[in-house]
């Protein structure tokens, strides 16, 4: 193979490539810190710059500060965009970073829990921001991710249209993640996530066609719907335990019965339309194929975790005990956390199952890359599942859930990335049109094998950890609880197959099939792409290689502070052997049967198997208010109905895709509206002399 | 003849109550607007009457300073004061909703409140 | 001139502005309208004033001519009528600012100087609603208000105003009637109008004359309900809205039908008491009234092609919030009501005025015509959404804070059902008010309108819109710069 000579068209490829450089320094600064070579840890803390800096009372401001940098970037980016292009983007590229080095350096006392800001008298019941190691993995995670895909974005937004605004809410959704994950009680969460549903809003509706005015108005109705539910878990909450801080409140909740069960199920179905969990997932897969490459994979990769996040901490904070009161095991305290558990783990195993399933059929890239983040997804809350399952001993099950929060961030990001590479050189998402990229990008093809391999979980690579501990997790629920479980790991173990299967198919429909296109419009350049891309990639091998990592410096210090076990903690957990024989012998056979899958399916045509369209989640719980709706006018009405034709055939059309349950709701009302309105008005003084009757007929009988 | 006893006691009070019902029913059911502005009227001076009626103490007389000997029991003009405010409240309503008829009539041709009805909804769906 | 006299002044002020308009007719009309706005200062300047002299002093009272409570009439300063009639001369003050600019479209213009002196004789009926303590004064300034929102709403010479106008008339009158004979009654049964002297003895009156009070009670709320456009005595509201000029509907729906709320609040908690209210389980009839208002009048909302129709019926469910926290009779439920007065108001206030900007430039007032309005009328638009935004509950902006205040009460006395309905009605209000806020900023695609082509409107009329939006958005994030005043107010009803 010959070495071609790589063009650089990407102005800005040379100074993005020194920022990315810089970042991946930042990376190893903060890898020499967190394991102490050369007694770093000592050094620093008697270092000047830790003694004034890092202790002084203004660190207390870092939260409000770390959410107003995207702001001002949002701001001078809009104002900056006249100029030129690559201002604007150098802007937004620089903010990002701005933020990693703040984030990078705040792990020394993220480790102590050092940052906490009170904001009282704002908002009615006050502001809190609270920086533990639970929010620092999430918040580390997602800086590194939206650095990396600005930088990427900037090469791909050449190709669309309307990109300051796209950048401009870009940035602000930033700052409502940012704020969303230092939160340190429920109002100031509900509030940013509120915010981050609103401004995403506009991302999902870039393009401004029509499936993006649809699945825009269900992505933000949705969010406002989970909204709603975090409201009145809120409300539930505030007003019988007080406090809303994420405290232990599991003592005031065994009070009230069965309004635990209500909160907790609010909490996580609220965060959970968020978060992809089925049934509220219906979202994920409109969203993602209609909105620009860089929104999808922050969408999937951070945004989504959020919920996730909300989730976690909302279980892990209110129905927990706090540590001095868990003596044992068998404390009667956990009863409430190993139902809400249970509930859980099956909800995720069905959502795993769906998402794989669903993501075989497609052929659009990024509708089957939504799907999968659906079913990873199911993995993570699995894990929580497991984590409140087990109660004391949950602690498997958690770090599973936070180690693969952040390995699907990276992976999926990067396969999404991926994905758009494609689209931008080639504009075709349906991979069966594609084939044979592998001559012309050569190093996405190298890249894609490595996202491949992670999500698949193949050993030394980043998925095979979390998947194992999740996996393992799962075992222990079935071994310490009820035996149903057995079920959970047989369906896990099919889902990660499918898994593994699904990207084999991508892999060699897109990239190694033989065909007859030859791309020759392809250049053969280094770009801002490419940065991002092997950035990413580095990253999933490197945690591949040494998993221990993540483990012991950003998942163990939470584990500490949460009321997991000790005893347990230590001999399980800090003891892990990731590489047991076992284990890796579990993870090849897996892609083993992936592999045969995917021989069958593409022999005998399985990937286009397609469900009824009647056995679609929505067609089923929405199907007796359809009918209602659409008989409605013969009731109210007998014989007369007043329809006009469109409304009447909109009501009956059995495709629920074209006619959705609002616009239905909203013909329904004009019914109502029309039968009912004008005879209420003539009816003015009748209806005060009936309601004055009735008053008095019925104050006079309590007399 | 308990109730025949009471009745005739209250007699004013079941004539206002009386006079506010007949009121109120025109108002209900008829649809000429002319007819519900003096159905209002009537109701209002039901209203007036009731309250007259709560001012008259029964052996009364009248509540002049001077012309009746101090330490007599006077009818109680307090009553009276309120409803001359009332009277010209319902007046100028009376006169600024006759003039409104008369637009309406200018307007529309009919002063029946369910032939306006038809034609204001015709006018709306033209829209 | 000692505090005492204040309130009284703040009458005679409107008064004397209101006389004085006729007569400037020959001078040209911006003296008017500068007059007006230094009248509308003075009496900014002594409701402030006399709002600290309550909150730190006390209430005192104020009786004309000298005349003890007994015989004759007392206007009483509480931190409650000391608190709304401030938040009432602002909420005027913008909409006067804004009516100064060309936006009483239809009104000709030698009608403008009526339109003005309509609107002094207005504030006028309602500072003195507020201030009284006579429960017959209160009808007369009842009367008054009636009036004049009355022609207020009239005022355009077109043929839709009339039938509206002669509906709205007929529906007062009815409700005003009604209220006076529970007036009759009561003074029947306790002897007294002065509303301190009858809820002294209005528990004697009750032993002894139980009907009265109960028919009184009835005739009472439902009058008022009339007023207040609650459901179902709403019909009235969607009509007069539709006919009117954007000043007029604003000061209508957001700040009139409150007074009649605030009214009926009076009139429940100070003058019957709460120990006869729950004996004859009204709360339980205000529960029923208040959440269908929140659910049809949002339904009804939706079916809606005119805007100020709609936005209307959204008054219409608004008042239901504010006798959901009315009714639970509480101090927390009161205070979630107070908060919402305020906030309703200024929500709406932004609304109407908004939407009249943009009725006024693009003649038109179908829903479905706002396409890519805010490319050409960004802050009308833009104030419109922060509004529309407060009224669906985002947090942030005001009515968040009011759902919030809301939520807590209703849960305080275990009404998990309220809890639902005011969820349920919150996500009926985005159907109707997310659609377009989305057609006016993203669909641009019918009239093509371009950023350069920005519609000139006069500064008066932008001023009061930037002014709406700071002040829903501050008192979003800050509430508890006016919960002290909203707290005392409380407690002058619930101790």
């Amino acid at each position: 193979m010959k070495i071609r000579k790589m063009k650089v068209f990407d102005k800005m490829a040379k100074t993005n490539t020194l920022l990315v450089v810089f970042a991946m320094l930042l990376l190893s600064l903060f890898i020499a810190y967190a394991s102490d070579w050369f007694s770093i840890k000592e050094t620093f803390s008697n270092s000047d710059f830790y003694q004034t800096i890092m202790i002084a009372p203004w660190i207390q401001y870092l939260p409000i500060i770390i959410v107003v940098i995207p702001i001002l970037g949002a701001i001078i980016e809009v104002l900056v965009a006249k100029k030129s292009i690559d201002e604007r983007d150098k802007s937004v590229i620089y903010m990002g970073l701005l933020t990693l080095v703040i984030v990078v350096f705040i792990y020394p006392l993220a480790l102590d829990d050092i940052i906490r800001l009170e904001l009282p008298n704002v908002l009615l019941l006050g502001l809190s921001f609270r920086v533990d190691m639970l929010s620092y993995s999430v918040l580390l995670l997602s800086s590194f991710i939206w650095f990396f895909v600005m930088i990427y974005a900037h090469e791909y937004m050449k190709k669309e249209e309307k990109s300051t605004r796209f950048f401009f809410f870009l940035a602000l959704t930033y700052s409502s993640v940012l704020g969303a994950l230092m939160s340190g009680d429920l109002l100031t969460m509900f509030l940013f996530f509120e915010i981050m549903t609103v401004v995403s809003y506009m991302l999902v509706i870039h393009g401004q066609n029509d499936s993006s005015y649809k699945a825009g108005y269900n992505y933000i109705i949705m969010g406002l719907i989970g909204g709603f539910l975090i409201l009145t878990a809120l409300l539930l909450v505030y007003f019988n335990v007080g406090d809303l801080h994420f405290a232990s409140a599991i003592e005031r909740f065994d009070e009230l019965g069965n309004l635990k069960y209500w909160v907790m199920g609010l909490l996580v179905f609220g965060f959970g339309i968020k978060a992809g969990m089925a049934p509220v997932h219906v979202w994920l897969p409109r969203a993602h194929p209609v909105a620009p490459t860089p929104a999808s994979a922050l969408l999937s990769g951070v945004m989504i975790k959020v919920g996730a996040f909300g989730i976690i901490r909302g279980a892990s904070s209110y129905f927990f005990p706090s540590k001095d009161v868990v003596t044992s095991v068998n404390d009667p305290i956990w009863l409430t956390s190993q139902n809400i558990g249970a509930f859980i783990i099956w909800t995720g195993i069905i959502t795993m199952a769906l998402g794989v399933f669903l993501a075989l059929q497609q052929e659009n890239m990024k509708k089957m890359l939504a799907y999968h983040s659906v079913s990873q997804m199911g993995y993570i809350v699995t894990g929580i599942g497991v984590a409140l399952y087990l109660g004391y001993q949950g602690a498997m099950g958690y770090s599973g859930a936070i180690y693969h929060i952040i390995n699907h961030a990276l992976f999926k990001s990067l396969l999404f990335m991926i994905a758009g590479v494609i689209y931008y050189h080639t504009k075709e998402l349906n991979m069966y049109k594609l084939g044979g990229l592998w001559k012309k990008l050569p190093f996405t093809t190298l890249v894609f094998i490595v996202a491949a391999l992670g999500i698949s979980g193949f050993p030394l690579f980043n998925g095979y950890v979390s998947k194992t501990i999740i996996h393992h997790g799962l075992t222990e629920a079935y071994h310490y609880g009820s035996s149903s479980f057995i079920f959970a790991e047989i369906i896990f173990i099919i889902v990660s197959a499918g898994t593994a299967c699904s990207f084999i198919k991508m892999g060699y429909y897109t990239f190694f099939k033989k065909t007859e296109n030859n791309y020759d419009e392809i250049p053969y350049d280094y770009s801002s792409h490419d940065i991002a891309l092997w950035a990413m990639a580095l990253m999933i091998i490197l945690i591949g290689l040494s998993p221990k990592f993540i483990m012991s410096h950003l998942i163990i210090p939470q584990l500490n502070m949460t009321t997991y076990d000790p005893d347990f903690i230590n001999h399980y957990i800090l003891g892990l052997n990731v590489f047991a024989i076992k284990d890796i012998l579990t993870t090849l056979g897996i892609v083993g049967l992936g592999i045969i899958i995917f021989l069958l399916g593409k022999k005998y045509h399985l990937f286009h198997l397609r469900l009824p369209k009647w056995l679609s989640i929505e067609y089923i719980f929405f199907l007796p208010a359809y009918l209602l709706m659409k008989n409605l006018c013969r009731i109210l009405y007998g014989d007369k109905c007043p329809y006009n034709e469109d409304d009447f055939k909109k009501l009956s059309e059995d495709d629920i895709e074209k006619v959705g349950f609002i616009d239905r709701f909203i013909i329904t009302s004009n019914v109502l509206n029309r039968r009912y309105e004008s005879s209420i008005i003539r009816a003015d003084a009748m209806i005060y002399t009936v309601a004055l009757l009735f008053v008095i007929i019925f104050m006079i009988n309590l007399l | 003849m308990n109730i025949i006893e009471r009745i005739l006691e209250n007699i004013n009070y079941i004539g206002a109550v009386a006079l506010f019902l007949i009121g109120l029913r025109i108002v209900v059911l008829h649809s000429n607007l002319i007819k519900r502005i003096m159905g209002i009227n009537i109701m209002g001076t039901g209203v007036f009457l009731f309250f007259v009626a709560i001012g008259n103490v029964s052996g009364g007389v009248v509540p002049i300073v001077g012309a009746n000997p101090e330490g007599s029991t006077f009818v109680n003009p307090l009553p009276s004061v309120f409803i001359l405010t009332g009277i010209v409240v319902v007046v100028s309503i009376t006169v600024y909703s006759l003039s409104l008829v008369i637009r309406i009539y200018q307007n529309y041709n009919t002063i029946d409140q369910k032939e306006l009805a038809e034609l204001i909804s015709e006018d709306n769906n033209e829209h | 001139m000692n505090i005492e006299q204040l309130p009284i002044i703040n009458l005679i002020l409107f008064l004397f502005m209101a006389l004085l308009i006729p007569l400037l007719k020959r001078r040209p009309f911006k003296i008017t309208l500068i007059l007006g706005f230094i009248v509308m200062c003075l009496v900014l300047a002594s409701s402030s004033h006399l709002l600290w002299h309550v909150n730190e002093v006390g209430s005192f009272s104020y009786t004309f001519g000298g005349h003890e409570a007994r015989y004759g009439i007392e206007f009483l300063l509480t931190p409650f009528s000391a608190l709304f009639t401030w938040v009432i001369i602002i909420l005027a003050m913008i909409i006067y600012i804004y009516s100064s600019g060309d936006a009483t479209e239809g009104i000709e213009q030698s009608e403008y100087g009526r339109y003005y002196v309509l609107l002094f004789i207005l504030l006028l009926s309602m500072f003195g609603i507020l201030y009284t303590n006579d429960l017959f004064n209160t009808y007369v300034f009842i009367e008054i208000l009636s009036i004049t929102t009355c022609a207020i709403i009239s005022i355009k010479k077109k043929k839709d105003t009339y039938t509206s106008a002669f509906r709205y008339v007929m529906m007062n009158e009815i409700g005003s009637l009604s209220y006076l004979f529970g007036v009759a009654l009561i003074y029947m049964a306790t002897g007294y109008t002065n509303i301190s002297m009858v809820s002294e003895s209005i528990q004697v009156a009750f032993a002894s004359y139980p009907f009265n009070i109960v028919i009184a009670l009835a005739f009472m709320v439902i009058g008022l309900g009339i007023k207040a456009a609650i459901f179902p005595f709403h019909i009235w509201l969607p009509d007069a809205h539709s006919s009117a000029p954007s000043t007029s509907s604003a000061i209508l729906s957001a700040i009139v039908i409150k007074v009649y709320l605030l009214v009926l609040v009076k009139i429940l908690f100070s003058v019957f008491g709460i120990d006869i209210l729950e004996q004859m389980n009204m709360p339980l009839i205000l529960l029923i009234l208040s959440g269908t208002a929140m659910i049809l009048g949002s339904i009804f909302a939706i079916a809606q092609k005119d805007v100020k129709r709609m936005l209307g019926y959204s008054s219409v469910a608004q008042v239901g919030y504010i006798l959901l926290g009315i009714s639970l009779l509480s101090f927390l439920g009161l205070r979630a009501a107070f908060f919402h007065i305020i906030s309703h108001g200024l929500m709406k206030t932004a609304l109407f005025l908004s939407v009249g900007e943009i009725i006024f430039y693009k003649k038109t007032r179908k829903v479905n015509d706002f396409d890519g309005m805010g490319f050409i009328m960004p802050v009308a638009m833009g104030v419109f959404s922060i509004a529309a935004l407060g009224m669906i509950g985002l947090p942030l902006t005001s009515g968040f804070i009011s759902k919030l205040n809301l939520g807590i009460a209703v849960l305080e006395n275990n009404y998990l059902v309220f809890l639902v309905i005011l969820i349920i009605s919150s996500l009926l209000n985005v159907i109707y008010y997310l659609p377009i806020i989305i057609l006016a900023f993203l669909r641009n695609e019918k009239y093509h309108y371009r950023m350069t082509t920005i519609e000139k409107t006069p500064r008066t009329m932008i001023t009061p819109l930037i002014l709406l939006g700071i002040l829903i958005v501050s008192l979003g994030l800050f509430p508890n710069v006016i919960m002290p005043y909203i707290e005392a107010a409380v407690e002058t009803f619930i101790s």
